[in-house]
C-alpha cells in the first residue's frame, strides 16, 4: 500500500513543501528512509514504531519505505515524525477514508516522543509562512510551537498527541479555521524597555554619540577603563532605537524559530541585544556548521551586535563581520549549495584602552609600556574600524556628577528626536535601496552631504592640525548628515563637522604621538 | 689608518656588549683590529683576561659582520662611520668613560664650540611634561641651541620635534642601528631632523635590532655631547635619572623641571632639585648656565624680553581654559561645569585645538601652551 503526507523543510530561513512518500510492502520486516536524511531523520525510525505502538495502533511488521521528495535536497530536523507516522497507519489501512481524504489536505510539523505526544521543534515559522506563499494549506503544528506558529497567520492546529491528530483526522475534533492573531503592533508600540538612558548618569558625550548611531544607523565603538558604563550604555540602546516594524519583527523570529530560540512565552517585540564572548568561533559569530545555523551576527538581525573587549576578538572573527556589515547578510557558500542569513544589525563595539584597562584612569596606575598600548590599540585597525563611524572615548565619572540629582533625558525623549530623523532619511532614500545615513553610496554622499561655506577649511585644519585622514572623509560627511537631521536642518552646517570631529578620535595619529 | 684596518674596526664593534673596558686593553696588547681578528678566542680570553664565552661571542660576532655592507648602506642613506680618532669622530666622546669605538653618524655633526642642550624624559609623557618641553625645547632652539636627545617617545620626541618644526638642527643619539627607526612612528620626525641639518647618532652597527641595554648605554653619549642637560620628567628609576647620573659624572650642569610632588613623573626631576641640580623654570635658566662664549652666539633677545599678557580668547574660550586648569578634563566634565551642550561645546573646543591652545588625546583635553 502507498500513501503520502505533505510535510515541510528548511533551506537557511525558506520553508519548502516535502512529500513524505510511504511504501508497505510484503517481505522481511525492514523500515528505511531514503531521500537524502540526516541522522535525525533517519533516527524518525525507532521514535516513529515506539509512538505508533504506544499511541494504541498496531505497526505493520513489513518492509516500509519512506521516501522524502524533492530527493536530493538533504533534510534535517526532527519534525518528520509526525507525518511519517501518519503515512504508515494511512498505508496500512488504519485510517477511514473520510481520514485518508483529509490526510491530503493538510501539511504536518511535528517531532514524536516514544509514547505518543508531539513535542516542539525548530523553524515551525518559517515553514509555516513559506505555506502562506505556497499556497492556502492547512498545517498541524505542535502545540509547544503554538505560539509562534500564530505569527504565520496561516490556519494551523496545536497537536499534542498522535493520537489526537488521528482524532482531528477522523473528524472527533474540529480544526479551528481561525487563529488567534497576535496583536503585534499594539505590542511593539506599547512595549516597555525596562532599562532606560536616564539611569546612566554622566557620559554626556557617549550618550550623544549613541543618539546619532541610532538615527543614522551608524556603528560605534566605545573605548574606555572598566566600570564606565560601557556595557550599561550598549544594553539600553535598543531602548533608544525606533520600535520594530510588523516585518523586522517576523524576520526576527523565524530566525530565532530556527534557532529553537521561541520557548512558551518567549515574545520578540524588542531588538534582539547579543553579545557574544571573545572566545566565540568564527561559525557561531556569522552561522554555518555542517547543517548551516545563523549565528549571533544574524541572530543580532534588526537589533544590536555588541562586541564586548573589541580588542580580544581574534582577528579572524573580526575579519568575518565585514560581510554582513556591508551586504547586511551571511553567504554561506558550500559547493552544492549557498544558502543567505539576513544579519542587518548596528554593531556597538566596546574595549579598554590598554591590555590592563587602566589608561588615563584618574587614579588607579596603568601597568602597560606605550609599545603595548599602541600595539593594543592597532588590534582594532583596519578594514573592520573603517565600517564604524563613531568613536567615543569614556572616563569614569567621578562620584559628584555620579551623584548629582539631575536625571538625564530618557530614552523615550532621544528616541522621539531619532524617529524624526528616521523619517527624513525615509523621505531622502524613498526611490533607493539605501535606509539611513550611514549606508549612502558615494553618489549618496555626494548628493545630499554638500560641504557648507567654510566646512572645507574645517577639514583641511582638522587634516593639518589634527592629523585626521582623508580616509575617514566620508564617514566624516555621513555622521554629520545624521547630526543635521536630528537637528532637522536641511544642510549641514559647519558645526555638524566639527561636532563630527569629537568622534574620530583614532584618527588623530601620527601628528599628535610625537 | 688603513681600510683594512678600519674595516676591521668596524667588525670588531659588532659586539653586543655591556661593558668595553676590556676592548681597548686587547687592542693594546694586539696593537690593531686585524692582529685581533686572527687571534682564537683561546688566546683572546687569556691575554684580555676575559671569559672565553665572551671571547668566543665577540669573535664570532665580529666575523659575522660585513664591514663593508656597513659603509655602503650607512653611504646609501646619507651617513658616515666614524672611527675612534679619525677625522669627524667628536672629540667630546674621547673623554669619557668607555668611549664608543665607532660611531655612525647621519646628517652633520660639528660639535666644535656647538651651542647644545640635553633634554631628556619619561616616555610616559603627561600633558605637564608635554607643555613644559614644547615650551623650553621651542625657546632654546629658536635661540639658536641644539636640542640632544634620545629619539625615544615622549620628551625626547616632543624636543626634536620642536626644533624641526622651526627648522633649527637637533641631534638624536639613539640605541639602535641609525638603519632603524625606533619606534616606528618617530620615522618621520627622524627625517624631520636629516633635513633641517641635525643628526641621527649610534654606536651600534647599522641594523641593530632595540635592546634594552643599548638605552642606558647610549645616555652617556648624549649626555657627552651636550653642555647643559635638562630632565624634564621621569621617574625616579628612569632612563631620564640615568643620564642626569651620566651628566654629573662627566661634569655637567644639571637642571630639573620641577611638578607636582604626586606625580610619579616628576618624582625624578622633584628629587634631582632636592639633591641640587639646578631649577629650571624657563628657557632663560639654561641659556644663563652656559658658557660665555657659546652664550654669545644665540639669539637671546626674544628670550629676555618681558612679554605682555595679550589674549585672542573670546570670552567664552576664556572660560572653558579656565575650567580646564593645569590638569586634564573631559568634554562630558565640561559640560557639567559650564553648563553646556556637547554639540556648542565641540565648536569651542575645535577652534581651540586647532589653534593650539588645547590638546585632545583619548577624549581628554589639557593646555598645549603655557
Amino acid at each position: 500500500m502507498l500513501a503520502s503526507v505533505l510535510s515541510s523543510a528548511i533551506k537557511a530561513l525558506e520553508g519548502f513543501i516535502v512529500k513524505v512518500e510511504i511504501d508497505i510492502a510484503g517481505g522481511a520486516p525492514t523500515f528505511t528512509i531514503v531521500g537524502l536524511p540526516e541522522q535525525e531523520v533517519k533516527e524518525a525510525k525507532d521514535r516513529v514504531q515506539a509512538a505508533i505502538r504506544n499511541s494504541g495502533f498496531d505497526f505493520p511488521l513489513r518492509k516500509i519505505t519512506v521516501n522524502l521528495v524533492p530527493a536530493e535536497i538533504k533534510k534535517t530536523g526532527t519534525h518528520f515524525d509526525l507525518p511519517i507516522a501518519l503515512g504508515i497507519l494511512a498505508a496500512s489501512g488504519a485510517l477511514s477514508n473520510l481520514a485518508q481524504n483529509k490526510l491530503s489536505e493538510m501539511v504536518f510539523i511535528g517531532e514524536l516522543g516514544l509514547n505518543g505526544k508531539v513535542h516542539a521543534c525548530a523553524g515551525v515559522l518559517p515553514m509555516l509562512i513559506s505555506l502562506r506563499r505556497t499556497g492556502t494549506k492547512k498545517a498541524v503544528i505542535p502545540l509547544a510551537n503554538k505560539e509562534e506558529g500564530e505569527f504565520a497567520e496561516v490556519p494551523n492546529f496545536g497537536a499534542s498527541s498522535l493520537k489526537e491528530v488521528v482524532d482531528l483526522l477522523e473528524g472527533k475534533i474540529l480544526f479551528h479555521q481561525e487563529y488567534q492573531s497576535p496583536k503585534v503592533e499594539e505590542n511593539l508600540e506599547g512595549f516597555d524597555l525596562k532599562e532606560d538612558f536616564s539611569e546612566v548618569k554622566g557620559q554626556a558625550l557617549a550618550k550623544r554619540a549613541l543618539e546619532i548611531a541610532a538615527a543614522g544607523g551608524h556603528n560605534v565603538l566605545m573605548i574606555g577603563t572598566p566600570g564606565t558604563g560601557k556595557s550599561m550604555l550598549a544594553k539600553r540602546f535598543s531602548s533608544i532605537l525606533p520600535p520594530l516594524t510588523k516585518e523586522e519583527m517576523l524576520e526576527i523570529l523565524q530566525i530565532y524559530s530556527v534557532c529553537r530560540m521561541l520557548g512558551k512565552g518567549k515574545k520578540i517585540f524588542q531588538r534582539p541585544f547579543r553579545e557574544p564572548h571573545h572566545t566565540i568561533s568564527n561559525i557561531a559569530l556569522i552561522g554555518g556548521g555542517a547543517n548551516p545555523k545563523p549565528g549571533e551576527a544574524s541572530l543580532a538581525h534588526n537589533g544590536i551586535l555588541f562586541l564586548d573587549e573589541f580588542a580580544e576578538f581574534s582577528r579572524n572573527s573580526l575579519e568575518v563581520l565585514r560581510e554582513p556589515l556591508e551586504t547586511f547578510k551571511v553567504t554561506i557558500a558550500r559547493a552544492k549549495d549557498t544558502l543567505t542569513f539576513p544579519a542587518k544589525f548596528t554593531l556597538i563595539a566596546a574595549m579598554n584602552p590598554c591590555p590592563c584597562g587602566y589608561h588615563g584612569h584618574p587614579v588607579k596606575t596603568c601597568n602597560c609600556t606605550p609599545v603595548q598600548i599602541s600595539r593594543y590599540k592597532s588590534k582594532v585597525s583596519g578594514p573592520l574600524l573603517d565600517r564604524i563611524d563613531l568613536t567615543v572615548n569614556l572616563n569614569p565619572v567621578n562620584y559628584k556628577d555620579w551623584q548629582a540629582k539631575s536625571e538625564g533625558e530618557t530614552s523615550a525623549q532621544i528616541r522621539e528626536r531619532v524617529i524624526k530623523a528616521r523619517k527624513i532619511q525615509e523621505e531622502r532614500f524613498k526611490n533607493s535601496k539605501t535606509t539611513a545615513n550611514a549606508f549612502m553610496t558615494v553618489s549618496e554622499i555626494k548628493k545630499y552631504c554638500p560641504l557648507p561655506e567654510g566646512g572645507g577649511e574645517i577639514l583641511e585644519l582638522a587634516m593639518k592640525k589634527l592629523g585626521l585622514s582623508a580616509r575617514s572623509l566620508d564617514k566624516i560627511l555621513k555622521t554629520a548628515r545624521t547630526i543635521a537631521d536630528l537637528e532637522g536642518s536641511k544642510n549641514i552646517k559647519k558645526e555638524h563637522i566639527i561636532e563630527v570631529m569629537q568622534y574620530r578620535p583614532l584618527d588623530r595619529k601620527g601628528v599628535s604621538d610625537i | 689608518m688603513t681600510p683594512e684596518e678600519k674595516l676591521a674596526l668596524i667588525k670588531i664593534n659588532a659586539f653586543n656588549y655591556l661593558r668595553t673596558d676590556w676592548l681597548e686593553r686587547l687592542l693594546e696588547i694586539f696593537g690593531s683590529g686585524q692582529e685581533i681578528l686572527k687571534q682564537t678566542p683561546k688566546t683572546l680570553s687569556e691575554e684580555g683576561k676575559i671569559s672565553l664565552e665572551t671571547a668566543e661571542y665577540f669573535l664570532k660576532s665580529a666575523l659575522e659582520l660585513d664591514a663593508e655592507k656597513e659603509i655602503e648602506n650607512t653611504a646609501k642613506v646619507g651617513g658616515h662611520i666614524y672611527i675612534k680618532g679619525e677625522e669627524g669622530y667628536p672629540e667630546e666622546f674621547l673623554n669619557i668613560k668607555e668611549p664608543p669605538l665607532v660611531i655612525y653618524v647621519r646628517g652633520e655633526l660639528t660639535t666644535n664650540l656647538a651651542p647644545t642642550v640635553a633634554i631628556v624624559g619619561t616616555r610616559k609623557i603627561t600633558p605637564y611634561g608635554r607643555r613644559a618641553t614644547t615650551k623650553l625645547a621651542g625657546d632654546l632652539a629658536e635661540a639658536g641651541v641644539i636640542i640632544v636627545s634620545g629619539l625615544a617617545r615622549g620628551i625626547d620626541s616632543v624636543a626634536h620635534a620642536e626644533a624641526v618644526k622651526r627648522k633649527k638642527p637637533t641631534w638624536a643619539l639613539i640605541g639602535t642601528g641609525i638603519g632603524r627607526c625606533y619606534p616606528a612612528e618617530n620615522k618621520e620626525l627622524a627625517l624631520g631632523i636629516i633635513e633641517n641639518g641635525g643628526a641621527i647618532i649610534s654606536e651600534y652597527p647599522f641594523m641593530t635590532s632595540p635592546l634594552a641595554q643599548h638605552f642606558p648605554r647610549r645616555n652617556r653619549l648624549i649626555a657627552a655631547l651636550s653642555r647643559v642637560a635638562v630632565i624634564v620628567e621621569g621617574e625616579v628609576k628612569s632612563g631620564a635619572l640615568i643620564t642626569a647620573k651620566m651628566a654629573l659624572e662627566q661634569g655637567l650642569d644639571v637642571f630639573a623641571v620641577p611638578g607636582p610632588i604626586d606625580s610619579p613623573t616628576s618624582g625624578g626631576p622633584n628629587k634631582l632639585i632636592k639633591e641640587g641640580a639646578g631649577i629650571c623654570l624657563d628657557a632663560r635658566d639654561i641659556i644663563d648656565a652656559l658658557p660665555v662664549n657659546i652664550k654669545s652666539t644665540l639669539k637671546t633677545q626674544e628670550i629676555y624680553k618681558e612679554k605682555e599678557e595679550v589674549s585672542d580668547l573670546s570670552p567664552e574660550e576664556a572660560k572653558i581654559i579656565e575650567a580646564i586648569g593645569t590638569g586634564e578634563s573631559t568634554i562630558d566634565e565640561l559640560s557639567v561645569k559650564l553648563n553646556m551642550d556637547v554639540p556648542s561645546l565641540s565648536t569651542i573646543l575645535f577652534s581651540l585645538e586647532v589653534s593650539g591652545y588645547l590638546r585632545c588625546e583619548d577624549g581628554k583635553y589639557s593646555k598645549a601652551k603655557i
